[in-house]
Formats: structure tokens, sequence, C-alpha cells
């Protein structure tokens, strides 16, 4: 069997264990956790847009926070201000982030390494301190809270999330659909020209690869990941606020990345779920529980430098030989 | 002879030393070489050409286009491919991927939606040039495993794939050894018969055996241009350059 059969198999037991979960954990009497397994989702399409950037074009981004405030305010001042319905508010979410990241990308994706990682916290923090201050639109310091419209009101059927089970299974389906686009995305040409630049970006540009352009089109769709996570992470709190675009929480999603296996598809996610489950059960334990993924992120940076997946991919590549 | 590539008072100056300083010079059908001492400005020059750098002074043309002003990349889609001094490919990929990568540049590059895969079209042209430089068996190697002289060669596959017009050679023989080098030569002489190649080396064994026309560089100025024997004949040209292998 090959490397990528076992993959593709792994990958389709993941699924059906997420589909399974909510009678699974109902069954278990451990409802709690669905909640935390769809902020897991919403975390782990997060860390996708900071792998889009790091993991595939090689570009290492500390602020993407920053999309993810715009889809989390987007969809907060769509419903509360303008009244708006769940899918145009997550539309406005999304819309935003794409906006503010293909203006910023104009500028960001002509740096590289420490430079670009710095223009990205740069205009994280320019926005969060907007945010901070403009307070009749953002609410400031107190956030945005907003009662979320139903997801579908038709006749006698109406869906809300404020059944989580419901609210899981919207998450569950969006974040697929997500991981669907990105996974046809890498196997396209256009995905085999954000290797090609991650891989050098001089020797690309001798082929005909038009690089900044690609940085672009790379930094924006990664925009729109963050904005989706963010629209996502809004409806699930009813809450939006600009503490989740400080460039800690972009710092975050560099380590779920780093951890899970840059470049690989399902990696970042991974490496969300398993610091996410460490928070869950080590934060009413011991309050410096940091320290345990601080030393985590550094064994497997020492000891599996291409992270979980990116280990399992050479640990399988060894056994089937290819 | 009609000339592909032609470069007009071209110069480069970085800071207070001129590289490149006012050549004019034109390439034409077949292989020629660019040959000259250290720091001659060769590998400048040829940076200058293909658009790594800019130019200080001077045009640019190609194919009858004035180049001067296009990046890199627009200069490859018109039909210009080079390979780097330092030899570059996409460690990270397989070898069929570097070749794919190249010869798709020319059709619908970022196309986000079919899969490559399923792009029949552009895989035939990528394993036609790999087969074109005889790496067609290790084109499911990942590129980062091969040995030196395949990742050479892998290079020239790579600039191949783009169907070029002009094949700019960056040392495409250093650091081979004599019968990776005669393997090479022998395909370059190959490629040759329907793309016009221009050539930097300093293995003049190579240079004499391959090229039809040989332009000598010295401190950033062209000092001699003509046939194979007419250079190896001219005493300047072997007082600048030849002169240095005299001496070893």
């Amino acid at each position: 069997m090959s490397a990528l059969a076992v993959n593709r198999g792994l990958t389709a037991l993941l699924l059906a264990l997420l589909m399974v979960a909510p009678w699974l954990l109902a069954w278990m009497e451990s409802e709690f956790w669905l909640t935390v397994l769809t902020e897991i989702l919403i975390w782990g399409l997060f860390a996708a847009s900071a792998n889009l950037l790091f993991g595939q074009v090689g570009l290492l981004s500390f602020g993407q926070a920053l999309y993810f405030g715009f889809g989390m305010y987007g969809v907060a001042i769509g419903i509360d201000r303008f009244g708006l319905g769940l899918w145009p508010a997550m539309g406005l979410g999304v819309a935003a982030a794409i906006v503010m990241a293909a203006c910023a990308g104009v500028v960001a994706v002509r740096l590289t390494w420490h430079y670009f990682a710095i223009i990205t916290v740069v205009f994280s923090l320019i926005f969060y301190f907007l945010a901070l201050r403009l307070k009749p639109i953002t609410g400031g310091d107190d956030g945005l809270s907003f009662a979320a419209p139903a997801i579908m009101d038709l006749g006698g059927l109406r869906l809300s999330l404020t059944d989580d089970a419901t609210q899981y299974w919207f998450v569950l389906l969006i974040v697929a659909l997500a991981f669907a686009v990105q996974a046809r995305l890498r196997s396209s040409a256009l995905g085999r020209a954000f290797a090609a630049v991650r891989e050098g970006e001089r020797k690309a540009a001798l082929l005909g690869i038009d690089v900044l352009r690609v940085r672009w089109i790379a930094f924006v769709i990664a925009g729109g990941l963050a904005g989706l996570a963010g629209a996502l992470f809004a409806l699930y709190g009813r809450y939006a606020s600009a503490t989740h675009m400080y460039y800690t929480v972009s710092g975050e999603a560099v380590v779920w990345t780093v951890l899970g296996g840059a470049g690989t598809l399902l990696g970042p996610p991974i490496g969300a779920a398993l610091l996410i489950l460490v928070r869950e059960e080590l934060s009413g334990i011991w309050e410096h529980y940091p320290l345990i993924v601080g030393a985590l992120t550094i064994a497997v940076v020492v000891f599996a430098p291409k992270g979980i997946a990116g280990g399992w991919n050479a640990l399988l590549a060894r056994v089937t030989g290819r | 002879m009609s000339a592909v590539l032609e470069l007009d008072g071209v110069s480069r100056v970085f800071g207070g030393l001129r590289a490149v300083d006012g050549v004019t010079l034109t390439v034409g059908s077949g292989i020629t070489a660019l040959i000259g001492p250290n720091g001659a400005g060769k590998t400048t020059l040829f940076n200058l050409m293909s658009g790594l750098l800019p130019v200080s002074a001077g045009r640019i043309r190609f194919r009858g286009q004035d180049i001067t002003g296009l990046s890199a990349h627009r200069r490859a889609r018109l039909g210009m491919a080079r390979t780097l001094q330092i030899k570059q490919v996409f460690a990270g990929l397989t070898v069929l991927d570097n070749a794919w990568i190249a010869a798709r540049q020319r059709h619908r590059p970022l196309d986000p939606f079919r899969r490559a895969s399923r792009d029949r079209v552009t895989r035939a042209a990528a394993e036609e040039a790999l087969d074109a430089m005889g790496l067609l068996p290790l084109a499911a190697r990942e590129a980062g495993s091969l040995a030196y002289g395949d990742v050479a060669l892998l290079e020239i596959a790579m600039a191949l794939a783009t169907r070029p017009a002009l094949l700019l050679l960056d040392e495409p023989v250093c650091g081979m050894s004599p019968a990776e080098t005669e393997r090479t030569v022998a395909r370059i002489r190959a490629v040759s018969a329907t793309t016009d190649v221009l050539i930097v080396e300093h293995d003049m064994d190579v240079v004499f055996g391959l090229a039809d026309r040989v332009i000598v560089l010295a401190e950033g100025r062209v000092l001699a241009d003509g046939p194979p024997a007419a250079i190896a004949r001219n005493p300047q040209v072997r007082e600048a350059y030849l002169g240095e292998e005299d001496a070893a």
C-alpha cells in the first residue's frame, strides 16, 4: 500500500470520527467536549491560514490575527449594526478580511523573512489599536456582542447555533469545505507555483513565475481563510473583540503549524487540536501549563523538525519504501 | 546571421565598481561562448541579460523587442531561459514536478482549479525535456536526492521545458567529473540544434569544443569577438585570459 493511500485512509477515518463525534460524546456523556471540538475546528482553520503562507509559500506571518479580527468584526457589525442575516454577515466578514489582505499584501509580499514577519506584525498592531480606539464601531475594550441569527429558517425548520450539535455540524461543514478547497489548490498549477516560490524564488522567476503575484495570491487566500475562521469564531462566541487581533494570537497559529507540520494539509489543525487539548486538560490543574506547550513545541522542533504530520509522512515513506 | 539578443552600451555599476562597462554585442544562432578571467563581469552580464539585475545604462533587445526594463519572469516568458552558476532546483519536489512547473509557465501557470496531474500536455513537455537530458528514469526521485551532475542536468532540463528561444548556461559543467562533463557537452550540442545557446564556461576544452563563436570579456568590456580559432590566436586574449591558463 502506498503512503498516499494510507494517508487518504486516515483522512477518511478522521472525517468519519468527526461525523460521529456528536453521538459518541453524547453516549459518553461528555457534551462539553463537543464545544471544544468546535473550537478546535475553527482554530485549525486559522492555523491553515498561517500554514498556507509559511508551509506552502515560505512566508512567516505573525499577522494573520488581523484578518481573523476582520472576519470577526465583519460578522458582528453586520449582525449588530446592519441587521444582516447569518450568511450575509459571514460574507461581509470574509470579504472584509480578503479586501484587507489584498491591500496589506501589496506592500507585505515585497518583503521576505524577518522583514515580512515584522511588517505583518506592524499591520496587525495598527488595526488592533484602531479597533480599541474606534469604540462606536468596534465596541472598544468591551468588544461587540450579538445574538446569532438562525442558520436556516424555513417554515417549521429552524436551525440555530444555540444548539451545540447544530453549531458543531455548521462549523464542521464549512471547515471541511475549506480544507477540500485547500486540497484542490495544493494539487493545482497554482499550488505548484506556491511550492516553486517556497523552494527558490530566484529560480522560479527565471522559469517565468511572477513571484510577487504568486505571493500576493497566497496572501489574499490566507487572509480569506483567517477571515472565515474569524467569522466562525464570532458566531461561536456571539462576540467580536480586538483581543483576537493581537499578534500573539497569530503567534499561536504559527506554533500550531510548526508543531503539526508546516506545509502539510492536516498538520496545522492537528497541532491546534493537540495544544488546545493540553490547555483544556491542564489549565485547571496547573497555571503554568504554557510551559508544557513550550516544551512540547521545542521537543517537536528538535526531534521532528517537519512536525507531527511531517514526521509521520517521513516514517510512512520509510515503511512503504516511497 | 539574425541576432536573437542584442546589447547596446550596457553597463552596471556597483558603488565605485564598474562591473560591466558599455558592452555592445549580439548573440545569434548556434552556440556562443562568453569567456573571461575571474571578475571579468560574465555572471553580472548574465544577470543583466536575464533580468536578475537592472542595467545602470544601455539597452537590451530580445528577438527585436526592447526588454531593458522587463523583470526576469517576463523575459523568461518571452523565451529566454537561464541556469545558475550555483545550481538550483526545487529540492523538495520530484524531478518530474521540477520540469512540470517549468513547462507550465507558458499556459495558465496559476490555474487554481484543474488538478496538475491531469494536465497531460504539460507532463509530456516536461518528460520530453527530462528525456533530452537523460533524466527520465529519475523522474519520480526527489530533486534534492540527486547527484551533483544530475542536478546540473535537471537545471538545463527545466530551462528547456520552458521552450526557450535562447538558453543562457552559466558554467554548466562546473564541478562535474570528466565523464559527466562529456555527457553534458553532448547533450548541450544536441540542444543547440533547435535552441540558440549562450554559455559562460571556464573549461576551455568545453568552450573550444562546443562554441561556434567566442566573446571574450575582460574588466567588464568586450576584448574580442570571433570564431574559436581566431580567439585562440588573438594575442590580447592570450595575455588577458588564456595566458593565465598557460601560467597555471
